[in-house]
């Protein structure tokens, strides 16, 4: 008890630190020059409509990559720091036998949802959405089968693969950046074609494709592994 | 190879391809799958490999102003619209220094990334990559997210030992992270808000600190990245991470993370108007306090490394806020410091992993591996600050800036920091020297190699940055080399490195007294050629006596370049290589491991005070000449107390002499005279610099030489005492220096031509005779395996010559005519009348008839009565021991004689500084206002009327009976004590109950008190890291608000 | 509008706080934690607001022209995006983490992990 009133003490002392951020705040009526330069620049420069995705992938890539690398790094570590010792498949059934109908339904289900995935990432420099959305979509595909049937295995082997070849393809856009055009990661290696088409806007289809690709399958992988520690439970 | 280098440089590798090939090697990597280990930790050390080299050649290009800092755009547009990237020669060291650490630190964990599989090594490599960036980056938020790459790396790696201590300790990593990252995540996108960029340039530019709400975000910004640095108290967390993870982890975590965050916050610290400046380097003080009181009760290694770490990293945050980053010494002052913590924690870090003792006692088994044992050391030496290791220049140069803006209450939190550091490490030390070795387990040589490569670039590293610092260039590394040499050849007998010491030493001699004047002509001698001296007995030692010479030569080299220094930095680079040679081979007694560390402290504190002394002397004035103490501008008598006050540790001056008994008593036989007839004079070489440069007679100064005067004739009684109250005849002769030291000191700070004849006449009679005694007295208890006097007895008949030689000593030191003590003596009376200190005189008068007391004890237990059953088969010391003790009779004999010969041109180097009332000579008699002298005539007579009562008696006695003693028998009863049937056994108890209370350990309890207090403050503060890691959070978050609140209060 | 925006992040953010710092149960914690990352979420996308702006998409209703008078800005809707992912990843890793405690010594109890102190 004493402990909590502390720890609210300490906050409310926090609270101090937010209440000047918020007297100082005020409201904004115009953007900063900065976002006034993309508003106004960004479709001849980059040519996509979604200025966020132009933010994201181009002008802020080295972020993006940043990002796309976090995720990378938590599959890594979840799955070395998770990995179960070679247990045996046929042990490890769920009490309870998930019954036909959501089998049938999530199966159903999955294809869809994993379209709907593909396309929030392939127009991400047109819509809202984009790689990480999309992303996160596919991998929800696979959080239905896992929910609806514990057996279901993601094949690690095809994830990683996916994984590697649309981080390598990144990382490779970006250098062919340096090589073809302004700098690390510049999305002019490609012509900026059609403002408001799918395919324009240099490279940022390609790039928020692999970001999606990618995205989707470190989040299946991180899933996997926590799914075969669940596995391991059941067991005990 | 400069070729291959020029040809690098031309095609500069753009930074940009360490993160291109480091992440297209990782996402690869990651294709590979767990089985092919091999090839992806190939790939690993080859993208590391990569990313060293083109941190290499930026730095190679830069520095040699071949190339220019680059800018790299990223997307291809300028900032701030997009992201860049800068390679200036700041951003080339430190990304070199990480990505040094990096290449040798995955060779060194090469066996547990290749057990965990590729998936570990994508972690180790996206770390370094994410390093890096933040180090490259001048983007805000992109530094925010490669931070947090870098935290969650770390994170993945912390697991890679096995157990439940490191995954909490890594949940509590992620807990201080998570949190940090959200306050540096309000700061930024505040800061967004009211500068309007993320660019850092252009935010600095805008200079948030005019604008309230701006200030506030930085003020999120910059201590979220303190936090990182773990600050005192609000660190428990990061000490069980360094404590529980990989070794090869914690030494990354230290030197690389480290270092990449430093230099991060030095990026932002241009964001911080000039208050905020002051609060980092408040808490990096208080960091660099707070952490090394905290580690001086730990006893596991590692964490306390950990404490060792965050105190380092808390001196260099301090630096950062203390010094305006214009300042041209900034950058040297704080790449000295910081690449000693670089190499030294990840080499400590490193070893920690190698010999796998947790406790820091069982370090020990170091020994069983010479190069490690030296690298430990190396790597301890310069944590604390020593020559010629890069952080005894950075702390040189910081305290004379400090200095010359007046900041003395920030050197002074500094040095007792620094103080705190020392207890601990050289107690680790001494550990490690003296304890008994365990067994060590196999070393695997990609462990060992980067232990050994990160030694070598410390020393190469000093050897540069001395060469940057102001008069650096001045310092002569001559002895240093001879160290080198006698090291490399640590594996022969001990006869040959004994004669090349001998040699080492002749030449230094040889080299230094030319054109000397006669002040330091005595001190050459009595370094130097009493160095020959005291080195001879060594070559009575079969086998390889390990470690010796190198320690002693740094002794003697250090001595000879204190004579040879004419600024105060040589001087002080003199002083701290003696003290380290010196403590080195103090410990090398038996029972020495206490005393040494007791030595080392005192000598420590010693050398801070005569720094902040020097810091004083330099302050004001231009230069670093040694000239400048005579004109001290500010607070000048304070700065030559506290200079007086730290060459009197050396000389053991009353208060700070608790050392000496322990360090010199247990010291090897052929030790002792280096230190008590050698060392100590050190100390009043420095003492006598300083009066001299006081102005002599006419000095400012009369108050302090008073107290000195009396702190002098004090010592003389205390020490005196004490030596008549021992049974062990090398701490009754080590309580002696105590007491001839004081009366020196008392003699000098008479300030007077004759004081000073008789301070240079006693230091010559000390050196002679204090040599001869410990060469005699050290040969008999090596001989006889014991230090009690109450064992030994009657024996005359079997060491005669040793007899002769003590007799000699005895008689020198007592002043009995007609040997040179007298000579002191006399000139002792007149320098006393002459100046009127009759009270403190008459203290000494009486210290010297107790002087007789103990040095008929002396004689009378070891030679005298009867022999012991166990002594029958006792021979005479070897030629060894006995050549030098009679080369120094010759000297005592001669002094004896013609004092003239040496007195006459010390009264006329002293003239100048004193020149009323001299000493006047006429043949071989010397004159004063009081009287004449004429040792010739005395000695004649006294030697004439020797040799006729000498020849009487043995006329008498031509006829007389030898009788041979027998076995003394009781009846029926034994005593139960040994030592009761030694007639000579305590037999001054009788003067313990009037003047006990003299020797009453009271200053001895005052330095005990005073050390608990630390340890139990340190151990009480130490009870806030509970282990819980909630409450670690609960901690950081308190810092935020108590720095925010002690912040609001002062804006 | 901002006001409503900014004093409901701020309190998401103490609120996510309050819970990581008393909460002794550590999946509860890392339930603070999201919290936590939802009010810092919700404070960047507040502080890119704009009064009346709409999505920075320059769709056929925006228009290219004069766009910068009807748009919100899009830099902190690109920075919250990987403040999002970045806390996806720290709360991913944390549940591995709690998990491995949780096998450990079978208890969830932040005081139960303990080995390490002074």
């Amino acid at each position: 008890m004493i402990r909590n009133i502390l720890i609210i003490a300490i906050l409310a002392g926090l609270a101090t630190v937010f209440v000047s951020l918020f007297w100082n705040f005020g409201s904004s009526d115009t953007l900063t020059p900065l976002a006034t330069h993309y508003a106004n620049n960004g479709v001849e420069e980059v040519g996509a409509p979604n200025l966020v995705t132009s933010v994201i992938v181009t002008y802020r890539g080295l972020d993006t990559l940043g990002e796309v690398t976090i995720l990378f790094l938590v599959a890594a570590i979840v799955s070395f720091f998770l990995k179960t010792e070679n247990t045996n498949k046929e042990e490890n059934s769920p009490k309870r036998e998930t019954s036909e109908i959501i089998l049938t339904a999530s199966r159903l289900l999955m294809p869809i949802v994993m379209v709907l995935g593909i396309y929030v990432f392939v127009n991400g420099h047109l819509t809202p959405g984009g790689g990480f959305q999309g992303g996160a979509i596919v991998a929800t595909s696979f959080v239905l089968m896992l929910m609806a049937n514990p057996r279901f295995q993601i094949n690690h082997r095809i994830i990683a693969t996916v994984e590697s070849v649309s981080g390598i393809s990144f990382v490779f856009i970006g250098v062919l950046g340096i090589l073809l055009a302004g700098g690390f990661l510049d999305n002019k290696i490609l012509p900026l074609g059609t403002f408001g088409k799918l395919f324009s806007a240099g490279a940022i289809p390609i790039i928020y494709s692999l970001v999606g690709l990618k995205v989707g399958s470190e989040l299946s992988n991180i899933l996997s592994n926590f799914q075969g520690i669940q596995m391991k439970n059941y067991k005990q | 190879m400069v070729n291959i280098l020029s040809i690098l440089t031309m095609n500069m590798i753009s930074p940009i391809n360490i993160i291109a090939v480091s992440l297209g090697i990782a996402f690869f990597m990651g294709l590979l799958g767990n089985k092919a280990q091999r090839t992806s930790y190939i790939l690993l050390i080859a993208a590391l490999l990569f990313n060293t080299i083109v941190s290499l050649q930026w730095l190679y290009g830069l520095a040699n102003n071949l190339v220019e800092a680059q800018q790299i755009f990223t997307a291809g547009y300028k900032p701030p619209f997009s992201i860049n990237l800068l390679m200036g020669l700041n951003e080339a060291v430190i990304a070199s220094l990480i990505n040094i650490v990096g290449l040798l630190g995955a060779i060194y964990m090469g066996s547990t990334l290749k057990k965990n599989g590729s998936g570990s090594q994508v972690v180790f490599l996206v770390l370094f990559m994410s390093l890096n960036v933040i180090v490259l980056s001048r983007d805000l938020f992109n530094i925010f997210v490669f931070l947090e790459v870098g935290s969650i790396a770390v994170a993945g790696l912390v697991i890679l030992q096995k157990g439940v201590k490191a995954v909490s300790a890594g949940f509590k990593y992620m807990l201080a992270t998570g949190i940090i990252a959200g306050i540096f995540l309000i700061g930024i996108i505040f800061i967004y808000r009211f500068t309007g960029s993320l660019n850092l340039d252009q935010i600095i530019q805008s200079n948030p600190a005019i604008k309230q709400g701006a200030l506030i975000s930085s003020f999120l910004i910059l201590i979220a990245i303190i936090l990182e640095l773990k600050p005192f108290p609000a660190n428990g967390w990061a000490l069980d991470v360094y404590q529980a993870a990989h070794p090869g982890l914690s030494a990354i975590l230290s030197s690389a993370v480290g270092t990449a965050n430093l230099y991060v916050l030095y990026k932002f610290t241009g964001m911080a108007g000039d208050s905020l400046m002051h609060y980092i380097s408040l808490i990096g003080i208080v960091t660099f306090v707070g952490s090394n009181l905290l580690g001086i009760n730990q006893k596991k290694a590692r964490r306390l490394l950990g404490y060792s770490s965050v105190g380092q990293i808390g001196l260099l945050i301090a630096i950062m806020g203390l010094l305006p980053h214009s300042n041209s010494n900034f950058k040297l002052i704080f790449f000295g410091i910081l690449t000693s913590h670089y190499f030294a924690k990840a080499g400590l870090f490193w070893i920690s992993g190698i010999i796998k003792a947790e406790n820091i006692k069982e370090w020990s088994v170091l020994r069983k591996k010479p190069v490690l044992l030296f690298l430990f050391l190396s790597f301890i030496l310069a944590l604390l600050g020593f020559p010629p290791f890069p952080s005894f220049w950075g702390k040189w140069q910081l305290v004379m800036e400090l200095s010359a803006q007046g900041q003395f209450a920030v050197i002074i939190a500094i040095l007792v920091g620094s103080f705190f550091e020392v207890v601990y490490l050289m107690r680790w030390a001494g550990y490690s020297i003296k304890l008994e070795a365990g067994t060590l387990p196999e070393i695997k040589l990609s462990k060992y190699i980067p232990v050994i490569l990160f030694g070598l670039g410390l020393y190469a590293v000093g050897y540069f940055v001395s060469q940057s610092v102001e008069f650096g260039n001045t310092i002569n590394y001559l002895p240093l080399l001879v160290v080198a040499v006698l090291l490399v050849v640590d594996f022969l007998p001990a006869f040959v490195k004994n004669s090349l010491s001998i040699l080492a030493t002749g030449w230094f001699a040889y080299l230094l007294i030319p054109g000397q004047d006669t002040i330091k002509f005595i001190f050459t001698i009595i370094f130097l050629v009493g160095g020959i001296l005291t080195l001879i007995p060594g070559f009575q030692i079969k086998g390889k006596r390990e470690g010796f010479y190198p320690s002693a030569m740094l002794m003697f080299g250090g001595l000879a370049l204190l004579i040879e220094a004419s600024n105060l930095l040589q001087f002080f680079f003199a002083w701290e290589i003696m003290t380290i040679g010196s403590y080195f081979l103090i410990i090398r007694g038996k029972k020495s491991m206490p005393h040494a560390l007791s030595y080392m402290l005192f000598s420590v504190g010693g050398a801070y005070l005569i720094l902040l002394g020097f810091g004083m002397v330099s302050a004001g004035n231009s230069g670093l000449s040694l000239d400048l103490l005579s004109s001290i501008k500010v607070y000048p008598v304070l700065a030559m107390s506290l200079m007086a006050v730290g060459f009197m540790t050396k000389t053991a001056s009353l208060g700070l002499h608790i050392w000496l008994p322990g360090a010199h008593g247990e010291a090897e036989s052929d030790v002792s005279p280096m230190v008590s007839a050698i060392l100590l004079k050190a100390g009043v070489f420095g003492l006598i610099l300083l009066m001299l440069a006081s102005g002599g007679e006419q000095n400012s100064y009369s108050g302090l030489f008073y107290v000195l005067g009396w702190i002098g004739a004090l010592t003389a009684l205390v020490g005196n005492l004490g030596a008549i109250f021992q049974e062990d005849a090398k701490r009754l002769l080590a309580y002696s220096s105590i007491g001839q030291l004081g009366y020196i000191l008392f003699a000098f700070a008479i300030m007077t031509h004759m004081g000073w004849l008789t301070g240079l006449t006693y230091t010559i009679n000390h050196f002679m005779f204090k040599a001869i005694l410990f060469l005699a007295i050290g040969g008999i208890v090596m001989k006889l395996g014991t230090h009690n006097m109450y064992e030994m007895g009657g024996l005359i008949k079997k060491m005669p010559f040793s007899f002769i030689a003590v007799l000699i000593g005895i008689i020198t030191l007592a002043g009995i005519p007609p040997l040179s003590g007298f000579g002191g003596k006399w000139l002792f009376y007149n320098a006393v009348i002459m100046k009127g200190w009759y009270f403190q005189g008459a203290v000494v008068f009486f210290a010297g008839t107790i002087a007789f007391l103990y040095l008929f004890k002396l004689i009378y237990s070891v030679f005298l009565g009867q022999l012991k059953d166990n002594h029958r088969n006792v021979k005479e010391l070897s030629i060894w021991f006995l050549l030098p003790q009679y080369i120094l009779i010759i000297g005592i004999m001669v002094f004896s004689a013609k004092p003239d010969l040496i007195l006459k041109p010390i009264g006329n180097a002293i003239a100048m500084a004193f020149p009323s009332n001299q000493l006047t000579w006429e043949g071989t008699k010397a004159l004063s206002t009081l009287g004449y002298w004429d040792a010739t005539t005395i000695m004649v007579v006294i030697g004439g009327m020797f040799v006729v009562l000498l020849g009487w008696l043995m006329f008498m006695s031509r006829k007389a009976q030898k009788v041979e003693q027998f076995n003394m028998v009781y009846a029926a009863e034994r005593p139960e004590r040994p030592e009761l049937t030694h007639v000579s056994h305590n037999i001054y108890a009788g003067y313990n109950k009037a003047l006990g209370f003299l020797v009453a350990p009271g200053i001895t309890n005052f330095w005990n008190y005073t050390t608990n207090l630390v340890e139990s403050t340190g151990n009480f503060i130490r009870r806030i890291y509970s282990g819980n890691g909630q409450s670690y959070a609960i901690h950081l978050v308190s810092y935020i608000v108590i720095v925010f609140i002690i912040y609001l209060t002062a804006i | 509008m901002e006001t409503i925006a900014l004093i409901t992040a701020f309190a998401l953010i103490l609120i996510g706080l309050f819970g990581i710092l008393s909460n002794k149960n550590i999946l509860k914690i890392i339930i603070g934690f999201s919290l936590f990352d939802t009010g810092l979420h919700v404070l960047i996308v507040t502080v890119g607001y704009i009064k009346g702006g709409t999505a920075p998409i320059l769709d056929k209703v925006v228009g290219t022209s004069n766009a910068a008078d009807k748009i919100v800005d899009p830099i902190p809707q690109a920075l919250v995006l990987t403040a999002i992912v970045i806390g996806l990843g720290v709360t991913a890793l944390m549940l591995a983490y709690a998990l491995k405690l949780y096998q450990a010594k079978k208890s969830l109890n932040i005081t139960d992990f303990k080995e390490l102190k002074w």
